[in-house]
């Protein structure tokens, strides 16, 4: 069958879809979220190979160099209080720190996005609850959750991750519910629902896969304020136990020779500072390419 | 054998803001099998309702009365599994925006596939091989690589060509197309038009054409059955209805159309003849006709009591709601 061409307005905005398919080369094009994913980048280089990049075992002593300062020979950032290598620290440090904030942010999305999902597509009665159930997790503080995890069930790092997963959760329920309320509205969803499938598959076949966007941003937004709360629960002893290398228990043990040694302080706080940095520099990219209105 | 589809006396009662509207006013219809009909009317007039209402795909609390006998089942009465077998099944629909109507997660192949897994339980290779064979009958050229191809990067014309390939794949008795040429541009409405016409005439399934186009209309169906205020008023074969419209509604929207003898013997001039008002949004039952406000041989009597569907002539099976029927002269359109 011959096909005529005519102008056609539909044929311009294939082109511009075109150029517009390679999202993560316009991605490239933003020199923040360059930024943003390089450093994420090295902390997840620095966590999965930190046996083969620190130059000694985290938990090593060295009796010979207490509180050595920084760019002292053999140790490049100074040892601690029991001499242990300061690098090699903060390079083990990235893996409880990246651990906890993807696995929690993991958790919430996991579990938040389908209650998101079916509640928005519902609507009714259980969208209901399940928004009111939300706004109490919202309203509860993590922090208090985690105090509580710990006197009952004692100080561990899977404690702290089902604390902040816990209260990561509303983020992901709200925006998944926003994104389906959105979604069921959309024509090829009446269309699917004209060929015959099943409630189950609109939602997970349909809706699921055209909100991955918001998703991830949601989730790149999450994992450094899991980060920072998994920093802060060690700091205060809720989370891993010494002598584990964590960026938040290294700030704790800084605390005695803020004085005399600020830099113990400071190297695994810049740690935390700027992987979070990083985080959100990313998510921010993230957002801005999936949104319409930015692009 | 039953008619494909039977519907009678079908009342529909949605609700918005403010309150009940009742969008279908007791309309009955009939679709033979292999047969091509259109529903006609005015945005608002109720044919994309009674159409939505044939699969059950209006809003929950919607009131929907009367029967609705697809193959002699009746659709009111069917349980969620089996309307699902129904819809994509023995009817299938395709609607007005080709744009908007294909998920823009999946390749096409992949969306023809899933109606062939549901319907003909195809899988893997054999899907894909009916997938491109349906494609191929859509007169969707190199369908292999169309195949893979995401909606975005296809034009509308394809997009509605691969909605009716979803439609086909479920080997519909009765397919159901809402304003399936509104979208498109002339020469597109054209080719897909004739791939429907093609179709039908290798498939001979059913066709419910659910139009404002009267073009479209004169084009592919058998019989018209023209709605106003969500009634039927009138019904009669597509030649019969084209030469002598006997409402005063239908001879309006023939009048309208452009370049019709029609239009300018009425407008007396060269000029697009208009029907004056729009279509009335009803709340309660009315005891008048429905278009008695923009009727110009609108009489008391019109404005007492509601006019009952009635056989006239001059055709065999045209019937109208009228006290005031048009003449059965013939005009040449």
């Amino acid at each position: 069958m011959s096909l005529t061409i005519a102008p056609d307005p539909a044929a311009m905005l294939e082109v511009a879809a075109r150029s517009d398919r390679h999202w993560w080369r316009r991605l490239l094009r933003r020199p923040p979220a360059v930024i943003g994913l390089v450093g994420v980048a090295v902390v997840a280089i620095a966590a999965i190979f930190a046996p083969l990049l620190s130059p000694y075992s985290p938990v090593a002593v060295d009796p010979a160099h207490f509180l050595a300062p920084v760019f002292s020979p053999g140790h490049l950032l100074g040892t601690d209080e029991l001499g242990r290598d300061v690098l090699s620290r903060l390079i083990y440090g990235a893996q409880p720190t990246l651990e906890v904030g993807v696995v929690a942010t993991g958790l919430a999305l996991v579990v938040g996005v389908p209650f998101g999902l079916v509640s928005g597509y519902y609507r009714g009665a259980a969208d209901m609850i399940a928004m009111r159930i939300t706004d109490v997790v919202l309203a509860f503080p993590y922090f208090l959750l985690a105090v509580g995890f710990a006197a009952i069930f004692g100080p561990s790092l899977p404690n702290v991750v089902v604390a902040l997963g816990i209260a990561s959760l509303p983020g992901f329920v709200r925006i998944a519910r926003a994104e389906a309320m959105a979604l069921r509205e959309q024509d090829y969803v009446q269309a699917a629902i004209v060929t015959g499938v099943r409630d189950r598959v609109i939602l997970f076949r349909h809706l699921l896969p055209n909100m991955i966007g918001p998703v991830l941003v949601q989730a790149t937004l999450t994992i450094p304020g899991a980060i920072l709360g998994a920093a802060l629960l060690s700091f205060l002893g809720l989370g891993e136990r010494p002598p584990t290398a964590s960026w938040g228990t290294m700030l704790a043990d800084a605390q005695q020779h803020l004085f005399d040694d600020p830099w113990l302080a400071i190297m695994p706080g810049l740690a935390i500072f700027l992987t979070t940095l990083c985080f959100n520099l990313l998510g921010d990219g993230l957002r801005d390419l999936f949104d319409p209105a930015m692009s | 054998m039953p008619d494909i589809l039977e519907v009678e006396n079908l009342q529909v009662r949605l609700f918005d803001r403010t309150g009940p509207v009742l969008a279908v006013r007791g309309v009955s219809l009939s679709v033979g099998r292999g047969e091509v009909v259109a529903l006609v009317g005015e945005s608002g007039c109720g044919k994309s309702v009674t159409a939505l209402s044939l699969l059950r795909l209006l809003p929950r609390d919607a009131e929907v009365s009367g029967s609705i006998r697809v193959d002699g089942h009746n659709v009111l009465d069917l349980s969620p599994a089996q309307i699902r077998t129904i819809r994509g099944g023995d009817v299938a629909m395709v609607f007005q925006e080709p744009m908007t109507s294909l998920n823009p997660a999946f390749s096409v192949g992949n969306q023809i596939a899933e109606v062939l897994r549901l319907h003909q339980g195809l899988r893997g290779a054999e899907a894909s091989a009916r997938a491109l064979e349906l494609m191929r009958m859509v007169g969707i050229g190199d369908a292999e690589k169309r195949l893979r191809s995401f909606p975005h990067e296809l034009s509308g014309g394809m997009r509605q060509r691969v909605m009716i390939a979803m439609a086909l794949a479920g080997e519909p008795k009765l397919l159901i197309l809402d304003e399936p040429t509104t979208a498109l541009d002339v020469t597109t409405q054209a080719q897909i038009l004739d791939i429907v016409r093609d179709l039908r005439a290798r498939t001979g399934m059913a066709i419910l054409l659910i139009t404002h186009d009267l073009g479209v209309v004169a084009d592919i169906a058998d019989r018209v059955v023209v709605m106003y205020a969500g009634a039927k008023v009138e019904e009669a074969d597509v030649y019969d209805l084209f030469q002598a419209p006997r409402h005063p509604y239908s001879a309006g929207l023939l009048g309208a159309l452009p370049g019709s003898a029609l239009a300018q013997e009425q407008a007396g001039r060269p000029r697009l003849a208009e029907i004056p008002g729009m279509v009335p949004m009803l709340r309660a039952p009315l005891d008048s006709c429905a278009f008695a406000a923009r009727c110009q041989s609108a009489t008391d009597e019109c404005r007492a009591q509601a006019p009952l569907l009635e056989q006239v002539g001059p055709g065999a099976g045209h019937a109208v709601a009228c006290f005031h029927p048009e003449p059965a002269t013939t005009v040449s359109v």
